[in-house]
């Protein structure tokens, strides 16, 4: 399978350049100031171990799926825009083998940021209900999201062939997507915040993880919310493959 | 036999018609240059040739397999430099064509890599970071990744731009040797019709996507300079 040498390639890519890296330390900067005013901040340190949990939780979930969506509109957009794409399609990869590839890279990216999370997620969680099981849930419905939102943006990248329209449109899905941690409690009661809510997986992931980590509820309850994310996984999947498939430069 | 078989190729985009039933043949161990002004239509034949870009209509056979139909068959004896060849800067040069083998079944040794970049004139650079690179560095970087398969056919397009008299007699003499040596067929599309005079035993001029001139060039330069042949060709004013 050619496609484990483009997956090597574009972390290394991540790694070596500031595409990627620059993500790793935004993560490990951002959760470190989160987890710092958690402890110590007057109001937020009133807040249960559960409740800290779960807001964490919801802004790795919200910096997976920025981080799927601007990463992925790059994939196909970027590289034709430096004509590099061209040599790759010269050789005898496959188009789905390329995007496989450069999803698989996209994966590894989120669980480097799953990966740094993690002692963050212990240190917030320590001593409160369901942290194992949160994080648990996390890292199974951060990487499907981390899937849906990547492959739609490849997808889109595919499509477009320009970086700048697949990031304009990749940006206002991240707005729309984030709603539920955008929008204001009320606002999420109104016709248009119920829509979202009803439409968007990722209010569904931060729904099931209020209802796991909060509300101790157990997996029969999350099933629909599951099977929905899932859903939505499938059809970017087919999505990219389609886009990468009919691709020509 | 014939390496490269075209007939009545069509390509259109957005109306405007870039290729319009082009019809022509390549023999294996040829040196082919492709010609003709800007806009002539010379990269779309390239990138329907190597499978980059579908065309609308008719046929092209690659060593006797169909480009539209079989294109990983055609993929694993082909290869070309295009025009605006990118490159990973971050990669080192050594880094840049290991992984390129690695895309091909026939992965290249460590020792192979190496003669490939010395071919190149690229020695003592393996380990330099490519974004240090010169234009002509990185043309012929672009020239041994695309030797990286030891292909049966190459397709160049535009491959000395950028390069000094030094580089562009070492690419000549890479091409010449690579052609004698190997028997690869080289498909060249230049505009500079010294290339075309030094390296090529046949060639083709194109202009607004149809052939209008094919031949063997000794037999054609008996009638005049490569130059007149162009213009008369082409109707063109100059280059």
């Amino acid at each position: 399978m050619k496609a484990q040498y483009i997956i090597q390639k574009e972390i290394r890519e991540s790694i070596l350049t500031p595409k990627g890296f620059l993500w790793y330390v935004f993560t490990s900067v951002i959760l470190s100031i989160l987890s710092y005013f958690f402890l110590t901040n007057n109001e937020l340190s009133l807040l249960d171990q559960s409740q800290m949990l779960y807001m964490i939780m919801n802004f790795i979930t919200v910096l997976g799926v920025l981080m799927g969506l601007v990463l992925g509109a790059d994939v196909f957009a970027g590289e034709i825009e430096r004509g590099t794409l061209e040599a790759l399609f010269l050789s005898p990869v496959t188009k789905i083998e390329i995007a496989a590839g450069k999803l698989g890279a996209a994966m590894v990216n989120w669980w480097i940021i799953f990966a740094i999370s993690l002692p963050y997620l212990f240190i917030v969680g320590k001593g409160g209900q369901n942290l194992l099981r949160g994080i648990l849930y996390l890292g199974i419905l951060g990487t499907l999201l981390s899937l849906t939102f990547s492959a739609f943006s490849m997808g889109l990248s595919a499509r477009t062939k320009s970086m700048k329209n697949s990031l304009i449109i990749s940006f206002f899905i991240f707005l729309l997507a984030g709603s539920p941690v955008f929008l204001s409690a009320a606002l999420r009661m109104t016709w248009f915040g119920k829509i979202l809510d009803l439409v968007n997986p990722f209010a569904d992931a931060i729904n099931t993880f209020d209802s796991v980590v909060i509300d101790s509820q157990g997996f029969s309850f999350q099933i629909e919310r599951i099977a929905i994310i899932c859903g939505y996984t499938f059809l970017s999947l087919w999505f990219l493959r389609r886009g990468a498939s009919r691709l020509e430069i | 036999m014939m390496m490269v078989q075209v007939e009545n190729l069509v390509k259109s985009y957005d109306g405007h018609t870039a290729l319009d039933g082009l019809n022509f043949g390549v023999e294996e161990g040829d040196i082919f240059g492709f010609l003709g002004p800007n806009g002539a239509g010379k990269t779309t034949t390239i990138r329907i040739l190597t499978g980059i870009t579908k065309a609308d209509s008719g046929s092209a056979l690659i060593d006797g397999h169909d480009i539209f139909t079989k294109p990983g068959e055609v993929r694993k004896i082909i290869n070309a430099f295009p025009e605006s060849n990118g490159y990973y800067e971050w990669m080192t040069t050594y880094e840049y064509l290991e992984f390129f083998s690695y895309l091909y079944s026939a992965k290249r040794s460590k020792q192979e890599i190496y003669k490939l970049i010395e071919s190149v004139g690229l020695n003592g650079m393996d380990n330099l970071l490519i974004r240090s690179f010169s234009r002509g560095m990185k043309q012929r970087l672009g020239i041994a990744r695309a030797l990286i398969n030891r292909p049966r056919l190459l397709f160049l397009d535009e491959p000395t731009n950028g390069l000094d008299p030094k580089g562009r007699k070492d690419v000549h003499d890479l091409l010449m040797d690579l052609n004698q040596e190997q028997g690869s067929t080289i498909f060249l599309s230049t505009h500079l019709l010294d290339d075309v005079e030094r390296l090529c035993n046949r060639i083709t001029i194109i202009n607004f996507g149809k052939i209008v001139r094919s031949g063997d060039l000794a037999k054609m330069e008996r009638k005049g300079t490569i130059e007149d042949i162009f213009f008369m060709s082409t109707k063109e004013k100059a280059l």
